[in-house]
């Protein structure tokens, strides 16, 4: 057990607990809602093995449904994610052994590379969540602008996460 | 036999992500609100208690609010009140020398007292947690209301919290009646604007006014009948069908719910006894 582990099981309970109690109820506009939980496959290191980042991502998912009643729609989408990560990653950046063990943020992968990655897996996340959620049922131009404006939201509030942490570490230094 | 084992191996990624999906799949779809465990859903202790917590400081906010409606609610009933003891009291007289006694008549229903500790309206499929659960005497299928109307129907009970299937969710149906004229209806949500609902399957007949109270039918045994649930607000009859729709204003306002009472209905049990035998019969 090493502390990255640790600060990784932290970091797992504080999203679910923010994602439960502040952005499921901060819907803007009726329409944008900010998956925060997402920061967790954003930043887990990219040479964590696809196993270990599907049952991560399964679980997550999971609890998630669990505190918002909508079974296995999360758990679902964030599979998916966790699955296609490593490709959506290697669109942009070629080779792993650069970043080995390190966690993914603007220090460790460039603002424009984080910024591209970022956006395709949101988009990736968003895209999913509600095409599934509400199968054929809702007109396509609200389906658009809910995937679009939740996609925004979260790209913003992970943005401001991110910030957060990077202000940290560079005080410790 | 190495060889298998060795393609499973380099394969393994794609049969977890297999599993994990159907795993996902199957509970997306099996997960119709009425088969569900208690740990799937936000009823279960931890969840319950977690958003018990968070829900105690937030219903701080909205209390001035919430007083007031409850004062103006607090004045209609003292009339009623006063209204229904005359009533009693004269039936009393009335029924002075017959064997069956006006209490048994007239308070079927009890009321259970709770809080809101969880509730959503932007989803396709909405659904309230309350802090109450089996050890306060709450069951399945009981009738969930707030001061100003009907808000939904109990679903899944953990000892300390229970699920409810909020109005704002296509898969709750209520039996309804337009007050003045008495017409039945059922009052589904349509999925939309979490303030408005339709109220369907009425004969072309009906007659209504906009502005009308809708109210429940009391034709199950879940609700009481005559609790308020929503306006009429506009019609959407299309002239050459039998039966049509209108658009209802909910009463109850769903994106600041807090306090609620659970319905206990002590005859809940013997008429659906008698209702699974007129199936039988059939």
């Amino acid at each position: 057990m090493s502390k990255s582990v640790l600060n990784n099981i932290l970091l797992f309970i504080v999203l679910i607990l923010c994602q439960a109690i502040i952005f499921n109820n901060l819907v803007l506009w009726n329409t944008a809602v900010a998956f925060v939980f997402l920061y967790l496959i954003v930043e887990l290191p990219i040479t964590i093995s696809t196993n270990a980042m599907l049952t991560i991502g399964f679980v997550l998912g999971l609890s998630v449904d669990v505190f918002q009643d909508t079974a296995g729609l999360n758990a679902l989408t964030c599979t998916i994610c966790c699955f296609l990560r490593k490709p959506l990653y290697h669109l942009y950046v070629p080779g792993d052994e650069d970043y080995a063990g390190r966690r993914l943020c603007i220090a460790t992968m460039g603002a424009l590379n984080y910024f591209k990655y970022m956006v395709t897996l949101v988009l990736l996340y968003s895209t999913v969540y509600f095409l599934v959620e509400s199968v054929g049922h809702a007109p396509i131009t609200r389906l658009m602008t809910r995937i679009l404006a939740s996609a925004a939201f979260t790209l913003t509030v992970i943005y401001a996460i991110d910030s957060l942490t990077l202000a940290r570490r560079e005080k410790r230094l | 036999m190495r060889e298998l084992i060795d393609f499973f191996i380099r394969y393994s990624k794609w049969f977890v992500f297999a599993i994990y999906s159907v795993v996902s799949i199957v509970m997306l779809v099996s997960g119709s609100a009425l088969h569900q465990s208690i740990y799937m859903t936000s009823a279960n202790a931890v969840t319950s208690s977690v958003y018990d917590f968070f829900g105690g400081v937030s219903s701080y906010f909205n209390l001035r609010e919430s007083n007031e409606t409850l004062n103006r609610r607090n004045a209609v009933l003292q009339e009623q009140v006063e209204e229904m003891q005359a009533r009693i009291n004269y039936l009393n007289a009335k029924l002075a020398e017959d064997t069956i006694t006006t209490w048994e008549v007239l308070k079927p229903y009890d009321f259970i007292v709770g809080r809101v500790i969880k509730n959503s309206v932007t989803r396709p499929q909405n659904y309230i947690t309350i802090n109450r659960g089996s050890l306060d005497g709450i069951a399945p299928e009981m009738g969930v209301i707030d001061q100003n109307g009907v808000v939904g129907v109990v679903n899944v009970v953990g000892p300390h919290a229970s699920r409810v299937i909020s109005l704002l969710n296509p898969q709750f149906r209520l039996s309804c009646r337009i007050q003045d004229s008495g017409n039945f209806g059922s009052l589904v949500w349509d999925g939309e604007d979490p303030r408005y609902a339709m109220l369907e399957e009425l004969p072309r007949h009906t007659v209504y006014q906009k502005g009308d109270t809708v109210v429940t039918s009391g034709y199950s045994a879940v609700f009481p009948a005559g609790i308020p649930v929503g306006v009429i607000e506009t019609d959407t009859r299309v002239p050459t069908e039998n039966l049509f729709s209108l658009r209802i204003r909910l009463l109850a306002d769903f994106s600041s719910l807090d306090n609620v009472q659970v319905v206990k209905n002590y005859l809940a049990e013997e008429i659906n006894d008698l209702e699974k035998d007129e199936k039988e019969e059939r």
